[in-house]
């Protein structure tokens, strides 16, 4: 039986010792100050929240952290200056797909989840790899021209 | 306010659920959800509850000696919907359900287990006879899942039992289809979901059966509906058609919205019997554009 | 650093640091000592209050009500009038209605408390809807006939003259429903004390209004209250005024607890108690000759506003004004009425009432194109007004109309006309295309008379600092903004600063709101600069401008007579659909739009403006139900309220024509709100020829549209 919970957020170790039905959000924002990862709607609708966890994109908001023990979760914070995270960051900017933002990191962590387990995605391929995350703004159009473009420059990174 | 647990073994599991009742939260996606209580909130359950995603014996997809395949409690949507052992109207449902985070997240066990009307894969699973396996301190038992499932949230669950896994016996169906109408296009709650299977060899209709989701308080399949047309060549059926429809439609539970419903489904199983009986290819039935 | 063109690509001055997660939300910020707040209130529509009570408080809790209004203060959040109650006393008008507010340290004591509020209420029998409010169900919630705002405009000769010559007169009654902001990121508002002063901050469009509502609480002048913007994650009109609901109590919290105080809502919250777009009920009464063509309109506009008035006023204002769309229609008459309900009070939304009257009368021209065998889109065009041509409040249209222009780039793109000869009704498949404009900045004189924007640069060195009350909230005003200013000096926009208005600092330039932003603060930071060019040697100084009205614009406020708008964007729209025949679902399979928005500043934020606008507008139409039960919004979530995804359309083809506006920066005129005003409409059209049967209001879902086909 657990009774301390362990994990690693973006390559750090973290030490929770409260309620483990405490949501994983609330630990990355509240307790480790990760303001990156937004609060869209509180239960995993909207995509805002989105991390990775072990791997795969996952929304924060209704994870419980007793559930993440000896996971490794990454946020925006944690892969905005890797190479791919950057790559992505750069071809949002470049391609016009940020509007108000509040969706933004969670759609970033999307398309870097999306990007790494396909690195060639056709339009359809990041339409779906991002219906999770509502955007209100922009349409979309302008997101998964930026995918694209992400997935083009990138090139081997993907790989 | 209940405890809260993370057993890391099976057996560990089992016993909490026998001495404390407490209840298995698993992808979180949907107790979490209803029991949430706002921004930087834990949410809070009036029973004590056990995290088990963790317990490796609930985990994985296996094929079985007699064909049948074992889907562990744990197994998420996404695994479910990227394998190729999964029959093929489990593996749609899977992956219609909600958007990528979700099936990363939510479990087979607590999509089965919530027996919510709107749950995604109960329909496709009870259209397969599939089985569950509970488990608890004093052995295993299993049981059609069509009996487990007893109305809207409502479970054959003992208090001492959790779902281990789900066996889906193997099926060899020479027409399927399968539907699933949200709100939107895609991230959305099932508004109806449908699918239908026949086995025709010969102009027989050796099987034909059908399940409708999110139509009442569980999921809907009718044996005697079913019969009007099993037994029969597929020529008869434009003379079988009405009486099975009408059939069909009296199983389905008459509460909320009931004309889309209820026509949709007519449309959906009517379409299903017109290609067969014109001789459609053998394999999916796909939708009508 | 090389200069800055206005036709330069250029990479939007927010986007790095909100994709990287480091721009500050309202959510994000926390202060020493910090408390947080719940709002307590009324669940049900409309009722006395009885009783209040609420638990022990522990030490450090406090429950703030109308009672801790200081004898200075007066119990009304000042917007356009002061009928909107800071908080509810004696009674209840709607569900939802602020009655207290519940500070402390901990959220969870305090979602304890919140939990165990008991208010004892006599219930009373609610108006919910249009009908309701009309029969004044309950007894009158305002005045004796509900009627909280009216209005009533006309265009040629008598009614009754023209009805008499008709050959046969077609009435249809056309509804459109709530619909729900959802920006991303919900309503939310920090105070504290500053300097001494009482200070904000928050997510909203018009940190201006917030002052001017809230200072009266305690007896305050506006400027006694600071307000600053945080990074704003969407508003659509939905942080307008709304904000000054939540800045209301938590002003009047911190005149009595004195610690920084933050109040954010959940997103259930912001989907049952904050303000909608306005449901409407429209009734086009038209007089034809036998040959088809249009007599005359008679129509009738109601909204439903809740019980106070917020914007509905100005909303039913501007939809009356847009009732006859983008037609010389030779005689109308219309009249506006908002009616009172005990519903959540409904305020402005992209579009700010014109697309209720636009889908409308969009339906209602393509209704009677179809019923005498006209193409809609060719009968359409022959109503099209024209430059000079009279508008609706007898004004004028000034600018160029290059509607023909913008049809013909749709049309052929979309390869309309053969595909709407091919399609035959009820076939699955069906394309539609709907017209549409959108007046620019505040109705008649209202930035001459009521506005009197200012804005100010500051030149220090080779830098120059924006200052305006506007603000970004997504549209992308803080680059189109810096890049007027940069192109005007001949400076890189790297040398342009432009910070989230703080109100202590920068002048008022009005609200971000009525697509006026660019049109009318792009204009004067464009005066602005182009002064500090010419004084450029001069070292560090400041320019400020204030609004000059173009000549040439005669309006009467009193009796809605004159030019309603200073100019209009115009758009056009094409939507292309399959009608699944099985479950009715809609697939849009084309979209092409054109616009005429002057000028654009910035091409790569117009591209993702059109796209959103035009998103939301579909959505609207097709999936976006807020059913209200009993005062009772049914649609609490995210997942029960659904948005458009990425999966719901394809990628759109869009245009735009250069059509220079004299009064605009760069020849540029406003496009936020045009952009939603018309795929709606296009969507319905499209709708109907596919299944064959007329529709009459949205949103339009499967279980609706197998509705329509069984009806007769």
């Amino acid at each position: 039986m657990l009774s301390e919970i362990v994990f690693y957020v973006n390559d750090k170790k973290t030490v929770f010792n409260g309620n483990p039905l405490t949501r994983l959000i609330d630990v990355l924002r509240e307790d480790l100050g990760l303001t990156g990862v937004k609060e869209g709607c509180g239960e995993g609708e909207c995509g805002a929240c989105s991390v990775i966890k072990d791997g795969k994109l996952v929304t924060s908001c209704i994870i419980p952290v007793g559930a993440v023990n000896g996971s490794h979760i990454y946020t925006i914070e944690g892969i905005r200056d890797t190479e791919k995270g950057k790559c992505i960051i750069d071809a949002f900017a470049e391609g016009g797909a940020v509007q108000c933002g509040f969706c933004i990191p969670g759609m970033v962590m999307a398309a870097y989840a999306l990007l790494s387990s396909n690195p060639h995605p056709t339009e359809m391929d990041i339409r779906k790899g991002i219906s999770g995350n509502i955007c209100r703004c922009t349409g979309y159009d302008l997101i998964v021209e930026s995918i694209k473009l992400a997935a083009e420059k990138g090139g081997s990174i993907w790989a | 306010m209940g405890m809260t647990y993370i057993p890391s073994t099976l057996s560990e599991a089992l016993r909490l659920r026998a001495e404390k009742g407490a209840k298995p939260l698993a992808g979180g996606t949907d107790l979490m959800v209803q029991s949430k209580r706002g921004i930087a909130l834990a949410p809070q359950f009036p029973f004590d509850v056990m995290i088990i995603t963790a317990i490796d014996e609930l985990k994985g997809i296996r094929a079985l000696d007699d064909g049948s395949v074992e889907i562990g409690a744990l197994v998420t949507p996404s695994e479910i919907a990227a394998s190729d052992i999964v029959p093929w109207h489990v593996r749609q449902a899977a992956a219609g359900m909600g958007a990528i985070a979700l099936r990363n997240t939510a479990t087979i066990g607590g999509n089965i287990g919530n027996a919510s009307p709107k749950g995604d894969l109960p329909q496709p699973l009870i259209l397969l006879d599939a089985e569950v396996v509970l488990a608890s301190v004093k052995g295993e038992r299993r049981m059609l899942l069509d009996d487990f499932i007893l109305g809207s949230k409502k479970t054959a669950l003992g208090d001492d039992e959790i779902i281990r896994s789900v066996i889906i016996p193997p099926h060899d169906f020479t027409y399927s289809f399968y539907r699933k109408i949200g709100m939107r296009r895609a991230n959305a709650i099932s508004k109806l979901s449908l699918s239908a299977a026949a086995v025709v060899k010969d102009g027989e209709i050796l099987d034909f059966r059908a399940s409708s989701g999110a139509s009442g308080p569980r999921v809907i399949r009718s044996k005697d509906a079913e019969s009007i047309i099993k037994g029969h060549m597929v020529e008869e059926i434009p003379e079988l058609m009405d009486s099975f429809l009408e059939a069909w439609n009296n199983a389905i539970s008459p509460h909320a919205m009931p004309e889309y419903r209820r026509n949709t489904t007519r449309r959906m199983l009517g379409y299903f019997l017109s290609s067969i009986h014109e001789g459609a290819s053998p394999g999916i039935i796909s939708e009508e554009v | 650093m090389p200069q800055t063109a206005i036709d330069d690509r250029i990479v939007r001055v927010d986007a790095t640091s909100k994709a990287r997660g480091e721009a500050k939300y309202v959510s994000d910020l926390s202060f020493p000592d910090m408390q947080y707040a719940y709002m307590v209130r009324s669940s049900i529509p409309r009722g006395k209050i009885d009783s209040i009570s609420i638990p022990e408080l522990p030490e450090g809790y406090w429950f703030i009500s109308a009672d801790d209004i200081p004898e200075e203060g007066k119990n009304e959040l000042w917007m356009i009038q002061k009928d909107w109650r800071c908080f509810a006393e004696g009674d209840v008008k709607y569900v939802g209605e602020t009655i207290g507010l519940l500070v402390g340290s901990d959220r969870n004591v305090l979602r304890y408390l919140l939990d165990n509020v008991d208010i004892k209420y006599t219930e009373e029998e609610p108006a919910i809807t249009i009908d309701e409010g009309l029969a004044v169900k309950g007894g009158p919630i305002v005045g004796e006939d509900n009627v909280l705002c009216q209005l009533f405009v006309e265009k040629g000769r008598p009614m009754e003259e023209v009805f008499r010559e008709a050959d046969s007169v077609f009435e249809e009654t056309i509804e459109t429903g709530f619909q729900e902001h959802v920006h991303l990121e919900t309503n939310g508002a920090i105070v504290t004390i500053e300097n001494g002063k009482y200070t904000f901050y928050a997510s909203a469009q018009c940190p201006f209004y917030i002052r001017k509502a809230v200072a009266g609480l305690l007896g305050l002048q506006a400027e006694d209250i600071v307000v600053k913007q945080t990074t704003t994650g969407g508003a659509f009109g939905g942080k307008e005024h709304f904000p000054d609901v939540l800045c209301g109590p938590l002003l009047v919290a911190e005149h009595k607890i004195r610690k920084p105080i933050k109040l954010i809502f959940d997103r259930e919250e912001d989907m049952l108690y904050s303000v909608k777009r306005h449901p409407a009920k429209i009734t086009y009464k038209t007089a034809l000759d036998k040959d088809g063509n249009i007599l005359g309109i008679d129509g009738v506009v109601v909204y439903n506003c809740g019980p106070y008035l917020s914007g509905s006023f100005v909303v039913l204002q501007r939809g009356v004004f847009h009732a006859n769309g983008v037609y010389d229609i030779p005689n109308t008459h219309v009249k506006g009425i908002g009616i009172a309900t005990n519903t959540f009070p409904s305020d402005a939304f992209r579009g700010f009432g014109a697309p209720q009257t636009l889908f409308a009368i969009e339906t209602h021209m393509e209704h009677i194109a179809k019923r005498f065998g006209f193409d809609p889109a060719e009968y359409k065009s022959r109503y099209f007004i024209k430059q000079g041509g009279e508008t609706i409040t007898n004004g004028h249209i000034v600018e160029r109309v290059v509607l023909p222009e913008m049809m013909k780039q749709v049309t052929d793109a979309s390869d309309y006309f053969r595909k709407a000869s091919e399609y035959r009704p009820g076939s699955g498949k069906g394309i539609g295309i709907s017209f549409y404009n959108h007046g620019g900045a505040f109705t008649g004189n209202g930035e001459q008379a009521i506005i009197k924007a200012h804005a100010r640069l500051v030149k220090t060195g080779d830098r120059v600092r924006i200052e305006v009350g506007s603000t970004e909230m997504g549209q992308g005003f803080q680059t189109t903004l810096r890049k007027i200013a940069a192109a005007t000096l001949g400076i890189s926009i790297d040398d342009v600063d432009y910070d989230n208005p703080d109100t202590s600092i920068v002048p008022d330039s009005g609200p971000t709101a009525a697509s006026r932003s660019t049109m009318i603060v792009g204009r004067l930071v464009e005066r602005c600069a182009e002064e500090m060019k010419e004084r450029w040697q001069e070292g560090d100084f400041s320019v400020e401008k204030e609004y000059e009205h173009p000549e040439g614009h005669p309006w009467d406020q009193n009796t809605f007579r004159g030019d309603a708008y200073l100019g209009y964007g115009w758009g056009c729209c094409i939507v292309e659909v399959e009608v699944d025949k099985l479950t009715k679902e809609v697939k849009v399979t084309g979209i092409w739009s054109s616009h005429d928005i002057g000028k654009a500043i910035d091409e790569l934020i117009v591209h993702g403006q059109v796209n959103g606008g035009i998103v939301q507008s579909l959505g609207y139409a097709s999936m976006e139900k807020m059913e209200n039960r009993n005062g009772h919004f049914r649609q609490s979530s995210m997942s029960d309220y659904v948005i458009p995804t990425s999966m719901e359309f394809p990628t759109q083809q869009w245009f735009l024509v250069d059509n220079p506006y004299e009064w605009g920066p760069f020849g540029a005129k406003g496009m936020g709100e045009l952009v939603f005003n018309g795929a709606d409409a296009a969507y319905i059209d499209a709708v109907e020829r596919a299944i064959g049967k007329e529709i009459h209001k949205i949103p339009m879902p499967p279980e609706d549209i197998e509705e329509v086909l069984n009806a007769e």
